[in-house]
């Protein structure tokens, strides 16, 4: 038998006929791993799904021309910036007569895209073939059963028929949104505000509300602070909630691990002895023992590394109803970090049994 | 004997016990710390957005439309009806008063104000910044300052005047697209209705109020002559994210759902609350920021549940682990032990009240580190500490034990099916 058969047999041997051992080291190295992984797979894309869940607020700007209308170049130039992450629907607002002459906000815009921009109105809808959306105090003014009413603007009147009655617990309360072309013929105005949704991340945001200021320097671009601040403050916290455990636990799980692989090191102080007895160098059994616990550890790590990417598809899956990828840039430092802990954990009791004589060790000492 | 071992074994094995200690103590203090966090990060994000804006709008009832183009209020303060400002600090008698954090109530017209020697239409808005209220014995602290966190303020900001001030004029905030169309600086003196006000501050909110004159309420209502009135109210009140039963319309229920419905801080519930205690208020959550809002929270809190779960048993597994390995480690003893004749219900009790000693001191080890981690996560993330309950104390024992039993039992098990002259001769 060659020497390096030898080492290689005494490698796997000793992991094989103690099976129990081999295994109590294993799972410890792969659980540090799980952990480690699917904490940081989570974190790495936690911003991307939270800021999904954002979209659901709906417009988080608001574009208004200082002069004149928004025609379709300024429209266009909105959704060249937001190409596709986003969404906009043009507005146009005006002051008119209600049935009793007193005075009500209406409004132009297409009321499907409206609708949808704007999903959490609680609606209730009337008539599927009327043309206006009207908030819920207005109606409660002009038509609390639904029946159609007159609106006039200077010398002209529509008869608005209400298509949903929605409550949003804003100011568009007390708005009446036509159908555009109506709210157009009625008021001879075009739109001149733009809700805008622009999805992403909180930096992401940023940078393209920077971006339309620059592309439209004749209309005002303002961000709706309390949803963009919100969004900002919700993601950045919550990121660092996970960092921060995800880091105790991982360190925590490392010293348990530390302390499995260093007893069952010590456990093994009679090999030890007897290796040196017939003979073995130190830097031999070291080599053994550093061999022995990286093969092991990169077993564990491995394994820790697919649960871990398991466990994060999962969570993303069961919480946000979309499976979070697994990394494979973690897959590198996983497997490295697990393995210098493992050298760090078997090589330091081995330090301690060279400084007793082996024949110590042999007779129980 | 059997104590004179247990104690025995404790004194001549210290490093094997205490890196079993150390396995047991960090297995709970992650268990500790997770719980803690995983309970509390959703309470603690929905207040850090109490801060952020409030969620429920407050309105006189039978009052007129509101005419409100781009937050700027094209109604007449002569038309229509009021909040009573005295009826404010009522909210705080609620059932849920404790989670209403703060409110700002509003007070605004169009007015011609002169800036340096010109007269312009300018919105005046007049609200609370940070005003000292009392309800019963409780006091409080409530404003623009600490609800509307976005509101930035370069300068200072006003004080909140109970009556017009005597010897100069009173502060004022200049909007900040304001200031920079008219030139407006900080120190300089506007004129409204033949008062002098003097601008203390330069505030930039990105909305209407960029355009305005913002001023503390009671000045404003001076001004407008509409002394203890205001129009609308925003409040920022803790609430629980919508469910089904949340939805529900409370006149269709039956009395007993009812009062569960009451007694739970949905927003409606807490809305129909504020408006059973102040008279003529309709009171309304703001839909784009309560229900996307509620949302969001559900999600990060069942994220964090699930990480938990994912780091206790974790935690289970390492703790199991190193337990098993302490054990194993000691086959030889349980190979003496059989051969002088100890019997296999003799030596698993002896091994197993060694673990519940381990666990129980593990565990409150692990109990107090944990508590102080989640007190100092909360103060670095949330800038307030994360208390723990003291009744998880309860829970993480018992964990501690069923963990560290688990892992011995097996161990102990498999030591003992060898032949002990087998285990003595070290060939197991």
């Amino acid at each position: 038998v060659s020497r390096r058969q030898l080492f290689i047999r005494l490698l796997l041997k000793a992991a094989w006929v103690r099976k129990d051992r081999a295994l109590t080291a294993l799972i410890s190295v792969a659980v540090v791993a799980t952990i480690a992984t699917a904490g940081l797979t989570v974190y790495y894309d936690l911003e991307n799904k939270l800021s999904r869940e954002f979209r659901s607020f709906g417009a988080n700007v608001v574009i208004t021309m200082r002069n004149g209308n928004l025609d379709d170049s300024v429209l266009s130039a909105i959704n060249s910036k937001l190409s596709g992450k986003g969404d906009d629907v043009p507005v146009a607002y005006a002051i008119a007569g209600g049935p009793d002459n007193s005075r009500v906000v209406i409004a132009g815009a297409d009321l499907r895209h409206l609708r949808e921009m704007n999903s959490w109105w609680s609606t209730r809808t009337l008539d599927s073939a009327g043309q206006a959306l009207v908030g819920s105090r207005a109606a409660a003014l002009y038509s609390a059963s639904g029946a159609p009413f007159q609106v006039q603007f200077g010398a002209n009147k529509i008869q608005v028929r209400p298509q949903a009655v929605f409550t949003s617990g804003s100011d568009d309360d007390s708005r009446i949104y036509l159908d555009l072309p109506d709210f157009t013929r009625l008021t001879g105005m075009q739109p001149n505000t733009a809700l805008v949704r622009i999805d992403g991340r909180p930096r992401e945001i940023q940078a393209a509300v920077a971006g339309l200021m620059a592309a439209l320097p004749e209309a005002e671009v303002k961000p709706i602070r309390q949803i963009t601040q919100a969004q900002t403050s919700v993601v950045g916290k919550t990121r660092s909630v996970v960092l921060t455990a995800s880091a105790i636990v991982v360190v925590m799980i490392m010293l348990c691990m530390i302390a499995t692989f260093t007893s069952s090191v010590l456990e093994r102080r009679k090999d030890f002895a007897v290796m040196k007895a017939l003979g073995a160098s130190n830097r031999t059994v070291n080599v053994l023992f550093a061999a022995e616990a990286s093969l092991l550890s990169l077993a564990g790590a491995a394994a820790g590394y697919l649960a871990g990417s398991a466990i994060a598809f999962w969570i993303g899956k069961a919480n946000f109803e979309a499976a979070i990828w697994p990394q494979p840039l973690l897959l590198p430092p996983v497997l490295l970090g697990s393995v210098l802990l493992a050298l760090l954990a078997s090589t330091a009791p081995l330090r301690l049994l060279q400084q007793i004589q082996p024949a110590g060790i042999l007779r129980g000492e | 004997m059997f104590f004179r071992l247990l104690f025995e074994s404790f004194r001549r094995q210290k490093r094997r016990k205490s890196l079993a200690l150390l396995a047991i103590a960090l297995g709970m203090t992650i268990t500790t710390a997770m719980l803690a966090v995983g309970n509390d990060v959703g309470d603690k994000i929905n207040e850090d957005l109490r801060r952020n804006g409030g969620n429920l709008l407050l309105t006189p009832i039978d009052d007129t439309l509101d005419v409100n183009i781009g937050g700027v209020n094209l109604k007449p303060a002569s038309e229509g009806r009021f909040i009573a400002e005295s009826d404010l600090p009522k909210m705080k008698g609620t059932f849920w008063g404790h989670n209403i954090k703060g409110f700002v109530p509003y007070l605004s017209d169009l007015q011609q104000v002169r800036i340096k020697d010109q007269l312009i239409h300018v919105e005046v808005i007049g609200t609370y910044f940070a005003q000292p209220l009392h309800y019963g014995k409780d006091e409080f602290t409530t404003g623009a300052r600490s609800v509307n966190g976005w509101w930035k303020v370069e300068g200072q900001w006003p004080q909140d005047y109970p009556a017009w001030p005597e010897n100069q004029p009173p502060d004022v905030l200049a909007g900040s697209s304001l200031a920079r169309k008219t030139g407006l600086a900080l120190g300089d003196e506007i004129e409204l209705r033949g008062k002098k006000l003097r601008i203390s501050g330069i505030l930039n909110t990105g909305g209407a109020e960029d355009q305005a004159i913002v001023a503390p309420l009671h000045i404003v209502q001076q001004l407008l002559a509409k002394p203890g009135e205001i129009q609308r109210v925003v409040v920022s009140a803790l609430t629980k994210p919508e469910d089904a039963f949340g939805r529900r319309d409370p006149s269709k229920m039956t009395p007993a759902d009812r009062d569960r419905w009451y007694c739970s801080p949905y927003a409606n519930s807490i809305a129909l609350q504020i408006s059973e205690a102040l008279p003529n208020v309709r009171a309304e959550q703001i839909r784009q920021v309560e229900q996307t809002q509620g949302k969001v929270l559900s999600r990060i809190s069942g994220m964090m549940l699930l990480l938990t779960i994912a780091a206790l048993l974790a935690a289970a597994l390492a703790v199991s682990a190193a337990m098993a390995a302490t054990i194993l480690e000691r086959r030889s003893e349980v190979g003496l032990m059989k051969s002088l004749g100890a019997s296999n219900g003799t030596v698993a009790s002896l091994f197993l009240t060694e673990a519940g000693f381990l666990a129980l001191a593990g565990g409150v080890i692990g109990f107090l580190a944990g508590a102080l981690l989640a007190h100092r996560i909360g103060q670095t993330v949330f800038g307030s500490p994360i208390d723990v309950q003291p009744v998880v104390m309860a829970l993480v024992i018992f964990a501690a034990f069923v963990v560290t039993f688990t892992g011995s039992a097996g161990a102990v098990r498999k030591a003992m099916r060898f032949d002990p002259a087998v285990v003595l001769r070290g060939e197991a």
